[in-house]
């Protein structure tokens, strides 16, 4: 029992003498309430932290984050949709510029039709009048004629009259100079061509 | 000339620099008086004594309690004046959070065991950066020797950080030791979580191989306490001896003052390394290996 005491001693006045030795012995020799003092220091920090700080930091860089990636899928859709009207615009154009092509191409044909249509019927119709004026004049001459024919009768009849001192039966005689007459060519009244032989 | 002959070079003169003035100068005799270490020692300002352990109120508390409210402010600050377009600081600050939420936490841990765990992850990435980026700033902390400003006695200016003590990374340590040993357990059982330690491969060795071997795992996860606590605690100081004795304490222990001129170039380089490197990486390891351990813990094969 003793010897346990003494044992004991030694150690107590080993500890009590030890941080005030003159070596660097107290640089290793942890203390108690200092370590407990840390615990609860650094306990009080980390709880303020854990309560105050992290979450909020977390906060705004996932915000951060999220709103990046928005961005990123915004810019992305407003690519694609440009890239779809433009993509559209073009097949638009190209469409409008064919159908122009097939416009301008449909009038031309128009116009041409209508040129010949109109060339077609300017001639029908000179043609046409061309025939109307012919008829006319031929009529015009025969009538003449015909008028000729009667004058020259009746002048025949009243110089035949002069000459026979009588009268000639109206019916029968002028049968006869119709019919004398009728041998007569008058074909070279009706033309100058005729007059010419 | 080649750029070794050229660093050769530099390196020779600067020895050369340094013997020459040691020769001229001289020494005015080792200090005895000066005790480095003593500037990592904790003296209790106000003495708190709870059902026999010592709560003093210390310069290494204080640092602690300094980058807690640094932490809270900015991250709060930052995470209430959240906009989507950021500033630089808003920037930084992001870059810190997806390092921790997706590097650190996503590529160890996933699902409800990442929620779970993202909150401590971050907060110890956090809370580690700003103590060792605290320790970069002298602040008036240092009473063992005090300035007279207008009658004042004003504790010195001093470079501390609350994790180049033991006593600090220890404890976070620990809980990350308890916390991934738990969670390994509520994963797979008590008997297969333990029965997991032991690597694939084993099926055909005798029991007294297997138990073998699980000792030593045993052992590998007792070494994961000191491992990780010690990786942090020893580069914050290591960095900060460093900075203490380029920055004077070599030329003051050996009595050479003269040196100081040429070891002051050393501690601005060894100090931009620190702030610049160190002090984010360890960081950085410290939450990463939590995040690995964790994931390690709850992963089906060893």
């Amino acid at each position: 029992m003793e010897t346990l005491s003494q044992i004991g001693n030694l150690v107590l006045t080993a500890s009590e003498t030890a941080p005030t030795e003159e070596g660097g012995s107290f640089l290793v020799s942890p203390s108690l309430g200092l370590m407990i003092w840390t615990l609860l220091i650094f306990g009080i920090t980390m709880w303020i932290l854990k309560k105050l700080a992290f979450p909020k930091i977390q906060e705004a860089l996932d915000e951060r984050a999220a709103k990046i990636n928005e961005s990123i899928d915004a810019a992305e859709r407003s690519k694609a949709e440009a890239d779809k009207v433009l993509e559209e615009y073009r097949a638009r154009l190209k469409e409008a510029r064919e159908q122009a092509d097939d416009i301008a191409e449909r009038a031309r044909k128009a116009a041409d039709t209508a040129v010949a249509e109109a060339t077609a019927q300017g001639k029908e119709k000179r043609e046409e009048l061309i025939e109307a004026a012919k008829r006319d004049i031929e009529g015009e001459t025969r009538r003449s004629l015909e008028r000729i024919r009667k004058e020259v009768a009746d002048l025949t009849v009243l110089a035949t009259e002069k000459v026979t001192k009588r009268t000639l039966d109206s019916e029968d005689h002028k049968r006869l100079i119709d019919e004398a007459l009728a041998e007569v060519d008058f074909t070279a009244l009706s033309g100058s061509g005729a007059a010419k032989e | 000339m080649s750029t070794r002959v050229k660093v050769l070079t530099g390196i020779t003169i600067y020895l050369l620099v340094a013997v020459a003035l040691a020769v001229i100068f001289g020494s005015s005799g080792k200090n005895e008086a000066f005790k480095p270490q003593n500037e990592f020692k904790l003296e209790p300002w106000i003495n708190i004594n709870l059902a026999g352990i010592d709560f003093s109120i210390n310069k290494a508390v204080m640092y602690l309690m300094i980058a807690s409210i640094l932490t809270i402010t900015v991250m709060v600050a930052i995470a209430r004046k959240m906009q989507q377009k950021p500033n630089r600081t808003q920037t930084a600050v992001e870059v810190a959070y997806d390092l921790t939420r997706n590097n650190i936490t996503g590529t160890n841990l996933d699902g409800a065991l990442a929620r779970r765990w993202f909150p401590f992850l971050a907060a110890v990435f956090f809370f580690i950066w700003f103590s060792n980026m605290i320790g970069y700033l002298p602040l008036p902390t240092n009473t063992e020797h005090t300035v007279n400003i207008f009658g004042l006695e004003m504790p010195a200016f001093a470079l501390y950080a609350a994790t180049a003590n033991i006593s600090i990374p220890l404890a976070l340590t620990l809980v990350v030791w308890f916390g991934y040993h738990v969670e390994g357990i509520r994963a797979k059982g008590v008997f297969p979580y333990f029965a997991s330690w032991l690597p694939s491969g084993l099926e055909d060795m005798n029991p007294f191989g297997k138990a073998a071997i699980f000792m030593i795992e045993v052992v590998s996860q007792f070494v994961r306490l000191i491992s990780l606590s010690v990786r942090l605690f020893a580069n914050i100081l290591a960095g900060h001896l460093l900075l203490l004795f380029m920055g004077g304490g070599l030329a003051v222990l050996l009595g050479l003052s003269a040196l100081g001129a040429l070891t002051l170039p050393m501690a601005l380089a060894f100090f931009l390394f620190e702030v610049g490197l160190v002090a984010t990486l360890q960081a950085f390891i410290f939450a990463t290996l939590t995040a690995i351990y964790v994931g390690g813990a709850v992963a089906e094969s060893h």
